[in-house]
């Protein structure tokens, strides 16, 4: 019976018959095919359970060595590469599989992490995942466990493939639209990060940028709107605005301070928003032509 | 405005009708059964063609779809469900139209709902064919459970509850759907009878899975759970004792409502199961003193007593699990019945099966409703650059 020999597997064999056999699904047909992959399921569910560990053992040795094993014996190549061969049910867990070794740290290491870094292809697969309806989801799950890790965002985001990215948020599924989405985001979330200060300082200097969240502010759509609120804010935060962008504000003084002071009202609950919206108020009213010796500067330099 | 107020509303005619509607199909049942759950219990020999269909044949595509009549209201009101025809494969399916621009919470709330829900597999989880942005809308595609929810049955004609089959098939479906998410370490947090629907040969999906909560969190389980649902206060009267008495905790506290530490997964997990109960003693708005006036009243067989009294315990380590709950003797009663009994047990209320006796539209309404507050948003002179 497939249940008693998959229980009877030691997590080293699960191991070892996972390995062998996942790669020989993209060739089996029919009964046959059926038979094997109703077997892996039953191990990576057998292995997830193992991996995770129960709540009396929790933080236990056994999920830590199989973790290391997964990464020098399985490898999540196999289990990546052949995911849309793998039934419906196995491939979450083969997402909760990938995840939980991802994550998993060993002193100040991060073996997960240090291998999917070694072998970038596993990440590329992920991100083309998002063209396949069926598996789209799992890599979704897998490639932003990923990207919550610097260094693999890193990568990411440094790879031509990553503009593939604007055709997936725009897809007509919604779910695969707005999981793509939230992969993006969570990219972009780096850019808050100190160490992308210069990439934002660029963005930030630049007027194109700031019109077009001036226009977006007020866009038909609350929700562009309240993003928009979001980005333009930190163009009036920037201590030191360039000599452009603060021409612009100060043009448009008195009608941002009216602006704002109506926009989105009905938030009244929402504390963070109004502090910030307050903040912003302030900081706008309290706008000054750049300082003389700025201007100097300019003239000196020009 | 229930779904069936336009099915139910001559008893008369019912009766002539139903003799026809009530025969099951014999459908062979294909590989439905695939992810059945690990109890293996229930058996689906007859299924709705229209169910049937593959979800593939169903295109991110508004036009596809021409809207009959609303149906049903959901998220706190913020959602309409209308029927509608799918023009490829003329079926009647069930649409779910958000607002977006309306809805004033996270968006998340939707997404988590369509993105879990996209990653079960189970016959009686409701799933969704597909979803799409139209316009302003979020667009999310559903089988048609033609019977509606047990809350509509229950407002509509089964006043004083249901019959004891029908609970007990109802059950076993709700259970099943309950222990397949449950081995998935997946949470509900929104049993309750509108989030049980019927479909026309019987089978039962559980459905509003909104407040779902999957409880591997960043490569590992939670084992304490920290979050209270959303919209928590739609499902009071389903939530178990220790999880009111930690909310009242909470609020006394004057602190955000959660979980104390000691409250764990399992725990949690079983306040699933407590809900379970409601299809037989609760009217969903009513009064508790009305429910349990109805339930006291009325006489079942001792095992289905049984079983609401183990579901009612209050100490949540005592309380059986959905897979404890499929074994027990009250639903082992019915190992062999087939869900197809279960229209005749429901008469005679009859599904809604096609659109010559639906009510006007009234979408068209709402969407000159909005467009019109669209168009008094103020704007401002233009920004000068």
């Amino acid at each position: 019976m497939p249940l008693f020999s998959s229980k009877s597997k030691t997590p080293h064999e699960a191991l070892r018959y996972l390995r062998d056999t996942i790669p020989s699904l993209k060739n089996s047909k029919d009964k046959e095919h059926k038979k094997i992959s109703d077997e892996v399921t039953k191990t990576l569910h057998v292995l997830k359970t193992q991996l995770y560990g129960s709540q009396e053992q929790e933080g236990n040795d056994l999920g830590a060595q199989i973790s290391s094993e997964i990464l020098s014996s399985l490898s999540l190549f196999v289990l990546i590469d052949n995911l849309a061969y793998i039934d419906f049910e196995g491939r979450k867990d083969v997402v909760a599989i990938v995840n939980n070794v991802v994550r998993r740290e060993i002193g100040v290491r991060n073996p997960g992490v240090e291998n999917v870094y070694s072998k970038p292809e596993l990440i590329f697969l992920l991100i083309k995942g998002y063209e396949n309806q069926e598996i789209a989801l799992n890599c979704g799950m897998m490639l932003r466990e990923f990207a919550r890790n610097p260094l693999l965002a890193t990568t990411i985001i440094g790879d031509e493939r990553f503009y593939k990215f604007f055709e997936y948020v725009e897809v007509s599924t919604f779910d695969i639209a707005s999981d793509a989405f939230s992969t993006f985001k969570l990219l972009g979330e780096l850019l808050l990060d100190r160490y992308n200060f210069t990439v934002m300082n660029r963005y930030i200097s630049q007027p194109e940028n700031l019109k077009l969240m001036m226009n977006l502010l007020r866009e038909k759509s609350k929700n562009i709107q309240f993003e928009a609120f979001h980005v333009f804010k930190i163009f009036v935060a920037n201590p030191n605005k360039p000599k452009p962008i603060m021409d612009i504000l100060l043009r448009n003084r008195e009608r941002l301070v009216e602006f704002l002071t109506k926009f989105h009202t009905e938030r009244s609950e929402d504390e963070q928003f109004n502090d910030e919206k307050s903040y912003l108020i302030k900081q706008i009213k309290e706008l000054r032509p750049a300082e003389e010796n700025y201007q100097i500067k300019e003239e000196n330099m020009s | 405005m229930s779904l069936l107020a336009c099915t139910c509303g001559s008893k008369e005619n019912d009766k002539k009708r139903r003799l026809k509607d009530s025969q099951p199909e014999k459908v062979p049942s294909k590989d439905l059964n695939k992810n059945a759950p690990e109890t293996g219990e229930t058996i689906h020999e007859e299924v709705d063609d229209m169910e049937l269909l593959d979800s593939s044949l169903f295109r991110p595509d508004p036009l596809q779809y021409e809207l009959c009549a609303v149906i049903g209201k959901g998220h706190c009101n913020s959602s309409t469900i209308s029927l509608a025809k799918n023009l490829a494969t003329d079926s009647l399916v069930a649409l779910k139209r958000i607002n977006l621009e309306v809805w004033s919470g996270e968006l998340l709330y939707f997404q988590n709902e369509i993105m879990i829900t996209r990653l079960l597999s189970h016959p009686n989880v409701l799933p969704f064919h597909c979803s799409f942005i139209n316009g302003q809308e979020l667009w999310a595609v559903m089988p048609l459970m033609a019977f509606g929810s047990c809350r509509d049955l229950m407002h509509a004609y089964f006043t004083s509850g249901l019959p004891e089959l029908a609970i007990k098939l109802i059950l076993r479906d709700v259970l099943s759907a309950v222990d397949y998410l449950h081995h998935r370490w997946i949470i509900h947090r929104g049993i309750k009878a509108s989030h049980v629907l019927i479909s026309r040969s019987g089978r039962v999906c559980l459905s509003g899975l909104h407040n779902v909560l999957h409880t591997i969190k960043n490569g590992q389980r939670l084992h304490n759970v920290h979050d209270f649902p959303l919209h928590a206060k739609d499902c009071l009267h389903s939530y178990s004792p220790e999880l009111l008495a930690q909310m009242l905790l909470e609020k006394m506290k004057g602190t955000k409502p959660h979980l104390a530490d000691s409250t764990t997964v399992q725990e949690f997990v079983i306040d699933d199961e407590y809900p379970g109960t409601e299809g037989m003693e609760d009217q969903g708005t009513s009064s508790q003193e009305r429910a349990n006036d109805i339930f006291f009243k009325r006489t079942f067989s001792p095992h289905l007593h049984e079983l609401a009294a183990a579901c009612l315990e209050t100490d949540p380590q005592l309380r059986p699990s959905a897979a404890q709950l499929l074994s027990h003797p009250a639903i082992k009663s019915i190992k062999n019945h087939s869900s197809s009994l279960l229209p005749s047990q429901l008469q005679p209320v009859t599904p809604l099966t096609d659109k010559s006796n639906i009510p006007k539209d009234l979408a068209m309404e709402e969407e000159e409703d909005f467009s019109r507050k669209m168009s008094e948003v103020s704007m401002l002179e233009d920004w000068v650059f």
